[in-house]
């Protein structure tokens, strides 16, 4: 089950394993799945792994796009 | 991510969509693979506003619960009830699955044995070294998704040395059965959205064939509802300048190339096999079963057992099959709400959380207007 819901990195333990907070709850997970995860980025977990990691500038790029089509419909009227 | 899932937005993405259904001038027809898809289609009430506005959405395979066929389930139940200190490990929806022999959940297990539901497959490591002298079995369904963490728990438990560990693994592949439903031609296709978190291991590449030999658009997409009208637009705009392409609009999470270690995982664990779907039957390379140096570990060779489908179904009324394959409506079951309900499931799409039929049942009469 994938809610897709992301979660941000707030400690890594070891190799293997690291804690995120998850809608204000912090779980352990493993990180082994992902390169280089530090404090801060914000990961997507499934079955207590973290599977891939959000990039900002490409959600950021998703929002523009949606404004995008939002003001062109507005002013379409 | 607040933005994602404004009203106002959503709003405008459907006026452009109904605008582009105006230029392509029919209904348009678009299957979404991840049972999470369905999920957000029918949790905001996208359904009914996309039939408004020209676009059928129908629900495709993307839940591993609904398309593992009973004779695994059968294998794990007859572990569970006639062997002594037997561990089941396995996700919760799995447990609730019915067969002609019941389900884990009201099968009894032998005097000694137990059914222990975990939230991640490595919890079944520990399992294995709490308990030196019981079996366990962990009973994994997947997809993509979920494989690289059945990976990884196999390769620790060869790290660890575990000697009372195995894995009795239903994992699937999603790009075969869409090349399936495309050969069978049953339900006709003008696109597909692809599922998020599978593409955000395998990438995009792997579903380029269906633009190119078979001319289908589609799109990777998010979670969030202004996520699945992106992916909608995406695939409209293919639709308009006759160039199917696999666009990437969950770009936040999923590259091109999919996450490499996780793919390398894989590949080193399992190899690609011949499976049986239920409702979709038999299809070329779609499953994965453990490589040899790994076969320790595999429940099938670990106990002599051969996976051979099931004959007699819990319910021949069910039609999940048809629902996996996108045919039929979960109404259109003649048990549905009848007889068939969450707390009473007749059939696996209503078991689980990414079932149709269960998605249906929760969300379906809800329109959010
Ligand atoms: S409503 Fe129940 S019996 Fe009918 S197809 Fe869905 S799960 Fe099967």
């Amino acid at each position: 089950m994938c809610l897709g819901i992301p979660a941000k990195i707030v400690a890594i333990e070891n190799d293997y394993f690291g804690r995120v907070d998850y809608l204000g709850t912090k779980i352990r997970v493993n990180l082994s799945l992902l390169d280089q995860v530090q404090v801060g980025d914000w990961v997507i977990i499934h079955a207590g792994f973290a599977i891939t990691r959000l990039k900002e500038e490409e959600a950021q790029e998703t929002l523009n796009l949606l404004r995008e089509i939002a003001t062109g419909e507005k002013t379409d009227l | 991510m607040e933005e994602l899932r404004q009203e106002e937005i959503t709003s405008a993405l459907l006026k452009t969509i109904k605008k582009k259904i105006k230029t392509i001038g029919r209904r348009v027809r678009i299957m979404e693979v991840c049972g999470t898809h369905t999920m957000t289609v029918y949790r905001y009430g996208l359904k009914n506003l996309l039939e408004e506005a020209g676009v059928e959405l129908l629900s495709g395979p993307g839940c591993p619960v609904c398309i593992t066929p009973d004779e695994y389930h059968e294998i794990v139940i007859d572990l569970l009830t006639k062997r002594d200190k037997m561990i089941v490990a396995t996700f919760g929806d799995m447990t609730r699955v019915p067969t002609s022999r019941g389900s884990l959940q009201t099968a009894v297990p032998a005097p000694s044995s137990f059914l222990k539901i975990v939230y991640s497959p490595i919890e079944a490591l520990q399992l294995a070294q709490n308990y030196p002298d019981y079996e366990i079995v962990l009973f994994g369904a997947g997809f993509e998704t979920t494989i690289p963490s059945l990976a990884f728990t196999i390769k620790e438990a060869q790290a660890r040395s575990l000697r009372n560990f195995s894995l009795l693994a239903a994992c699937w592949l999603i790009p075969p059965p869409l090349r399936a439903i495309l050969e069978s031609g049953e339900v006709g296709l003008d696109g597909f959205l692809y599922p998020g978190h599978v593409s955000a291991i395998i990438g995009s590449a792997p579903y380029r064939f269906i633009a190119e030999e078979f001319k289908i658009a589609g799109a990777i997409t998010g979670f969030e509802p202004n996520d699945i009208l992106l992916g909608i637009i995406a695939t409209l705009d293919q639709i308009i300048n006759g160039i199917p392409e696999v666009a990437i609009e969950y770009c936040r999470a999923v590259s091109v190339e999919g996450n490499p270690k996780a793919l390398a995982l894989m590949a080193e664990v399992f190899e690609v096999k011949d499976a049986f779907w239920r409702g979709l039957g038999f299809i070329p390379q779609s499953g994965l079963t453990l490589k040899n140096q790994f076969e320790e570990f595999d429940t099938l060779k670990r106990f002599s057992l051969n996976l051979i489908p099931s004959k007699k179904s819990f319910n021949p009324a069910c039609r999940c099959g048809e629902v996996l394959r996108g045919l039929i409506q979960p109404t259109q079951c003649s048990l549905y709400e009848r007889l068939c309900r969450p707390e009473s499931p007749y059939g696996p799409c209503m078991v689980s959380f990414e079932g149709a039929c269960l998605i249906y049942y929760k969300f379906g009469q809800r329109g959010k207007s």
